[in-house]
């Protein structure tokens, strides 16, 4: 079994009164992908600085391969960091910006004329080694960024936000680089993104974060099949969220008033008759039909919206209470339809989670 | 109306600039005339400089300001950037205290500065020669340098030299191949700055040098107690002439280097 690569326990840090981070805890695994991801603001650069030898933290304790790390320089820790604002040295060329990490480990020369060429060249920027880094734009100074961190080939590398500033497509093709490389190299990634298809499509491990504290841990699919809380389920991808007041609670038989409405739930076992809840139904798993079909749990809306958006059209209708609601759909559904016309939608419980409401009392 | 304005503008600088230059102009011409009363034109000459290259007592006066300067701008470029790279990096109680005590010497009049050492000089039974002056010049000359450096220190991104540690880079290497090179223009400009004020300072030196060693500035005083001679104009000139060649390197020098990295 893969032994713990990074490992935070309890670790919390405060800037003036408030917690950037707060009791985290967390084990990476030697060779896993992992993936911090939320919003803007929610301590995922100060996780990375705290491992990366820059931040102290106020409590808590951190490991770096089996090593407690609190009295260990960043110059001493096996770690490199892509920086989200690159860092880039103005007054060094992109080679040798490239070149300063393995300089300061006393590689020979020909080794790191060989090894800043192909850390160059995977990052598709050979032709540009004798630039100064402001003479680049935005995405190149990025890819020299990643450049420089990994052609040190260090245990841990520690990314945040390497491909924000790239095209989709050049971004689709460093993901695959990046990732293979990885995987080649055995590398251990911590790796902060905004871009929530990245996260899901790269990641071994997503962990989500929210004002300093871990939302939920898992596997991508678990992360959006089965998100934990009702944050988990709003942040990652786009969702229905409904409010509503549990009817029956029986094993076999679960049901949420909504506005009026009955819903099925899926039953976990979990909640008791008249508790309040939210319901959180992804828009792909929304049948829509223009006919009442047999099934349980249909409802039907008033459609008000349809937006294209590529391979499937974006359905928005309106419970007769206003509630709107998302649904994926083909166009040939909506052929017959104009705004305003009946709707019949329609999903299986078991596509839904429900969540207590246990934020709404926290506040 | 628009085009009134500009003209007005255009003039007014105009004028600003001849009452700026004009008088540096008179003196550097009349440095030529051959006319031992500097006020009307006879002719052209060089013999003022001739004169001038030949007066010991002058080029003894040059070599002492420059010893000074020299000294000064070493001590004072060395104190003022580990000062404001001690005031930039570190937090510690009082800093804004300490900050500002490195201000004073820019703003407390001269004389204030020359009578303090003079007395401390009588009360430490120091005699005066011409190293008494190299204190008083590097206070001040010291905190131009901290001036200028800190401006260019907060204009220096952090996360450089975070970013140099993270490559494995301990402190004395981060400083030297990061830190250094980005904040150099600014130590260039600050010893700039402190050579110049040590070479043309008068008032500190005038009271703390011993007698017989005299600076250039303390020694055109007395000689022009005696009357303008040419001869001074001569000397002026070439002041001049070197100051702004020197300024003239530097800044290329510096426009080059800001160049090189595209603009810190
Ligand atoms: N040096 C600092 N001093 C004070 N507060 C700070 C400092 N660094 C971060 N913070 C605060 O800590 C919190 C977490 O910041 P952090 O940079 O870790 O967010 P983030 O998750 O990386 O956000 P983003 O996605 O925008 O990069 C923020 O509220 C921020 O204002
Ligand atoms: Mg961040």
């Amino acid at each position: 079994m893969a032994k713990d690569m990074v490992r935070l326990e309890n670790v919390s840090k405060k800037f003036g009164n408030t917690y950037a981070v707060e009791q985290l805890n967390l084990d990476i695994k030697t060779g896993e992908f992992l993936t911090l991801l939320g919003p803007s603001g929610c301590g995922k650069t100060t996780t990375l600085r705290m491992i990366a030898g820059f931040e102290k933290p106020n409590e808590g304790n951190i490991w770096i391969n089996g090593e407690k790390v609190d009295k260990v320089e960043p110059y001493n820790r096996e770690v490199n960091t892509v920086f989200q604002s690159y860092s880039l040295f103005p007054h060094m060329t992109v080679a040798e910006n490239v070149a300063f990490g393995l300089k300061m480990k006393k590689v020979s020369k020909q080794e790191i004329a060989k090894r800043v060429k192909e850390a160059l060249e995977l990052v598709q920027l050979a032709n540009f080694a004798d630039r100064k880094p402001k003479k680049l734009s935005g995405g190149q100074q990025q890819r020299i960024a990643i450049a420089r961190a990994i052609v040190n080939n260090p245990q841990v590398l520690l990314l945040d936000e390497p491909l924000g500033a790239l095209d989709l497509k050049l971004r689709k093709q460093m993901q695959l680089e990046l990732k293979q490389l990885q995987e080649e190299l055995g590398m251990t990634f911590i790796y902060v993104t905004h871009d929530q298809e990245e996260a899901l499509t790269m990641s071994d491990r997503i962990v989500i974060m929210n004002q300093g504290k871990i939302e939920q841990m898992g596997l991508p699919d678990e992360i959006y099949e089965k998100p934990a809380t009702k944050f988990v389920a709003d942040f990652i991808g786009e969702t229905n969220l409904f409010e509503g007041t549990v009817m029956d609670a029986n094993p076999s038989f679960a049901t949420m008033k909504c506005g009026g409405r009955h819903i099925s739930i899926p039953n976990t076992g979990n909640f008791s008759k008249n508790e309040r809840v939210y319901m959180s139904i992804r828009p792909e798993k929304i049948h829509v039909s223009a006919q009442a079909g047999e099934e349980d749990n249909l409802l039907s809306a008033t459609l008000k919206d349809e937006i294209y958006i590529g391979s499937v059209t974006k359905i928005i209708g309106e419970f007769p209470d206003g509630q709107k609601v998302i649904a994926h759909g083909s166009r040939d559904i909506l052929k017959s339809c104009t705004r305003g016309d009946q709707l019949y939608l329609h999903w299986e419980p078991a596509d839904s989670v429900v969540f207590e409401m246990k934020e709404k009392m926290e506040v | 109306m628009r085009e009134g304005t500009r003209k007005t503008l255009f003039i007014f600088t105009l004028l600003v600039f001849a009452f700026f230059y004009i008088p540096i102009l008179v003196l550097m011409v009349f440095s030529f005339n051959d006319s031992k009363i500097g006020t009307v034109w006879t002719g052209f000459t060089f013999d003022w400089y001739i004169r001038l290259f030949s007066n010991s007592q002058i080029i003894d006066a040059a070599f002492n300001s420059l010893f000074i300067a020299v000294v000064t701008t070493i001590i004072s470029t060395v104190l003022g950037t580990l000062a404001a790279l001690t005031l930039h990096r570190y937090g510690f109680p009082g800093k804004r205290t300490v900050g500002f005590v490195f201000y004073i010497p820019v703003v407390i009049p001269d004389i204030v500065l020359a009578v303090a050492l003079l007395v401390l000089y009588s009360f430490l039974n120091v005699k005066l020669g011409l190293a008494t002056v190299i204190p008083g010049h590097v206070v001040f000359a010291t905190s131009f340098v901290i001036l200028v450096l800190l401006a260019r220190l907060a204009g220096l991104d952090r996360a450089l030299e975070e970013a140099a540690k993270d490559l494995g880079a301990n402190e004395w290497h981060t400083f030297w191949k990061v830190t250094l090179p980005l904040i150099y223009p600014g130590i260039l400009a600050g010893a700039l700055l402190a050579f110049t004020i040590s070479l043309d300072e008068f008032v500190v030196a005038f009271f703390t040098t011993g007698p017989g060693s005299n600076t250039l500035p303390v020694l055109v005083y007395s000689m022009v107690r005696r009357g303008v001679s040419p001869e001074i104009n001569a000397l002026s000139t070439i002041l001049i002439l070197a100051v702004v060649f020197v300024i003239a390197i530097v800044g290329w020098r510096m426009n080059k280097m800001n160049k090189q990295e595209g603009e810190v």
